[in-house]
């Protein structure tokens, strides 16, 4: 268990920082148990009554979670707001579905590969962008993302403006058993899954010690270099797991949704994940998971009565950047802290 | 020689020209942009969506017969309060918190995706495409310019030319520089600093409504309008240097003319991708913009 290995004290991993204040990873993995648990009851209940729909549409929100998540490591983590991480989605939907389509309909040849894709691409984004700093930087991965999907939309050999359908269903070899994508609750459970695994794989990574240098590059990144540490490196670290976790995410999205296309990269793709990490909770890495199921529940109850989502979703989001900067997590973390009597 | 006289007459010229026009709209967006940057301190992600806002308002009051010329002075004055109140209902509410870059870059970028929407929810998600106000068109040496460009080059001429007069000129203008340069002198000195932010906002804001409004005949109108300019926009502030009105025209006028000429020899998909790299390049070689300082430091 990971929580069997104690954090130097009580003392929370992540400072409160500057932007929100960060739970302490111990109970973030309690509500990652939490979340597990729900989800697994959620998936009894959808077999119980035979839904297709909802199993559906709650491994798309674990997947955008995947996404959320790697927009969380750069900002809530180490302060970088990625205005472009669907560039890396995108790419890594396009590498896993070229492979399935054209090379081999082998998950774990189309994953690997997505990786690869993810991590040459992030280490180009990162030599590109990482000097700069807050608005640069953003704008840089803004620009990137703007200027990819562009050549994607305007590439006929990819499918252009259309994408691609037509990608076929696949078995995934889990050695012990198969599962099928088509099948809605084990395609989920498999998401789910990985998802946390990325989670827990994410949260171990920030307590060694080249992850807490990426921590330590946000709560105090004058103070770095006086350790004997170059943060280019620490930023440069950052987005390439960063470009991966995104990659990896994307690469999923079309064996649910047996198809691609540019929109995927688009602005609106990379904005929604961050504000799913600011709802959810920055730094958390749990939280963009919360943060997803609620954005994609929330789109889909409004969804219902009008197509004008957006601005309510939008409005929730300036009210928390401005009353809770600490996101859904930071709330959950108050009230708690509130119940036991003692000040949060 | 006379292929090269008629290359340059027939396609130079016209290039540089159509070029000229995407200039111009390109400054009047990123002037507000560098203003309010230089100032506040504030990256407005919504300044697209103003530019928008503008737009479809002159849309609203031609179509109750306000006549277009009086929309320029109208619809930038209804900004005004618009601005204000953004101001003071948001972005003041994070100004003094630490990480005020990213927060109010968070705030106007959400601001942006409301407002994109509320187009959508009034007006539809079609394209609307106002009338020319001025038609028709001037043969000058063998080449035709529209009347309505020709006529928009004027007034972005006489705007920047405004601008610069209002920042460097006018005691509104050295207080702005002054609260930029140094705020809490600023305020020990009388200037009412809150104010100032406040008025600077509304400012950038309106110009921003009035390119859309200018821009509106030439562009069309629809809700995503916002986002066609503004990655030129940002690179024009980046290559120019934030804060500086005159790094902003310069390099406004450099990347437009870039691009279209560059669209001359190589297809226009091309043309993000170049201003992207002129982008990243500047970032690269000279962080602080061709003209950088800020607002203020002369």
């Amino acid at each position: 268990m990971l929580e069997s290995t104690p954090l130097v004290q009580s003392t929370p991993l992540v400072q409160p920082a500057k932007l929100g204040r960060v739970a302490a990873y111990e109970w973030s993995h309690r509500s990652a148990q939490v979340f597990i648990a729900a989800a697994l009851v959620f998936t009894g209940v959808a077999v119980f009554v035979g839904d297709t729909f909802f199993l559906r549409l709650a491994t798309e929100a674990l997947i955008y979670a995947g996404l959320a998540m790697s927009v969380d490591l750069l900002l809530g983590v180490t302060g970088m707001l990625s205005l472009g991480q669907a560039l890396f989605f995108g790419l890594g939907s396009y590498a896993s579905t070229l492979v399935l389509k054209h090379v081999t309909p082998s998950f774990w040849v189309a994953m690997a590969v997505a990786l690869a894709v993810g991590t040459v691409a992030g280490a180009i984004g990162a030599v590109l962008s990482i000097r700069a700093r807050g608005v640069y930087f953003a704008l840089i991965t803004f620009g990137m993302a703007q200027v990819v999907s562009k050549v994607v939309y305007n590439t006929r050999s990819i499918g252009g403006s259309d994408g691609i359908i037509g990608i076929p269903v696949i078995k995934v070899n889990l050695l012990l058993f198969e599962v099928d994508t088509a099948s809605p609750a084990g395609f989920f459970l498999l998401v789910l899954a990985l998802v946390m695994l990325l989670y827990f794989g994410l949260a171990y990574l920030l307590r060694t010690p080249a992850g807490r240098v990426l921590v330590a590059v946000r709560t105090n990144e004058a103070r770095v270099p006086f350790l004997g540490y170059q943060i280019r490196n620490a930023r440069f670290l950052a987005f390439v797991v960063a470009a991966d976790l995104a990659a990896f995410a994307g690469a999923l999205y079309p064996m649910l949704r047996g198809f691609v296309s540019p929109e995927l990269m688009y602005f609106n793709v990379s904005g929604d994940a961050v504000v799913t990490v600011v709802i959810g909770g920055l730094g958390t890495l749990i939280g963009p998971i919360y943060g997803s199921v609620v954005i994609t529940a929330l789109k889909s109850i409004i969804g219902t009565y009008t197509d004008h989502y957006p601005i309510v979703i939008g409005a929730l989001f300036m009210l928390a950047v401005i009353a809770f900067p600490n996101g859904l997590m930071g709330a959950v973390d108050t009230l708690r802290a509130r119940r036991k009597g003692g000040s949060p | 020689m006379g292929a090269l006289v008629d290359y340059i007459q027939f396609v130079l010229v016209p290039q540089v020209f159509n070029g000229l026009t995407i200039g111009v709209a390109v400054i009047l967006i990123a002037l507000g942009l560098t203003i309010i940057f230089g100032l506040l301190d504030v990256f407005n992600m919504a300044h697209g969506e103003f530019y928008a806002l503008g737009a479809y308002l002159g849309v609203t009051l031609a179509g109750r017969g306000v006549s277009f010329w009086l929309l320029l002075l109208l619809v930038p004055l209804l900004l005004v309060p618009v601005g204000i109140l953004v101001d003071r209902a948001l972005i003041q509410r994070v100004f003094h918190r630490k990480e005020r870059h990213m927060l109010t870059m968070l705030l106007t970028f959400g601001l942006a995706g409301v407002m994109e929407d509320v187009f959508k929810a009034i007006y539809g998600a079609n394209i609307i495409k106002p009338a020319t106000p001025l038609t028709g068109g001037i043969d000058f040496l063998g080449n035709y310019f529209p009347t309505y460009r020709v006529f928009l080059l004027a007034v972005g001429a006489l705007t920047i030319a405004g601008v610069w007069l209002v920042v460097n000129k006018t005691s509104f203008g050295a207080m702005v520089r002054a609260a930029a340069f140094d705020r809490q002198m600023a305020a020990s000195l009388g200037v009412p600093v809150r104010r100032v932010y406040s008025a600077t906002f509304a400012f950038g804001v309106a110009l921003a409504a009035l390119a859309g409004v200018l821009l509106a005949p030439l562009y069309s109108v629809f809700p995503t309008m916002g986002k066609d300019f503004i990655l030129l926009a940002f690179t024009a502030v980046i290559v120019g240097g934030f804060g500086s009105v005159r790094g902003v025209v310069l390099g406004g006028l450099l990347l437009t003319q870039i691009q279209s000429l560059a669209s001359l020899y190589v297809s226009p998909v091309w043309g993000d991708p170049i201003v992207f790299g002129i982008m990243v390049l500047v970032l690269f070689v000279r962080p602080q913009g061709i003209f950088g300082g800020k607002l203020g430091h002369a």
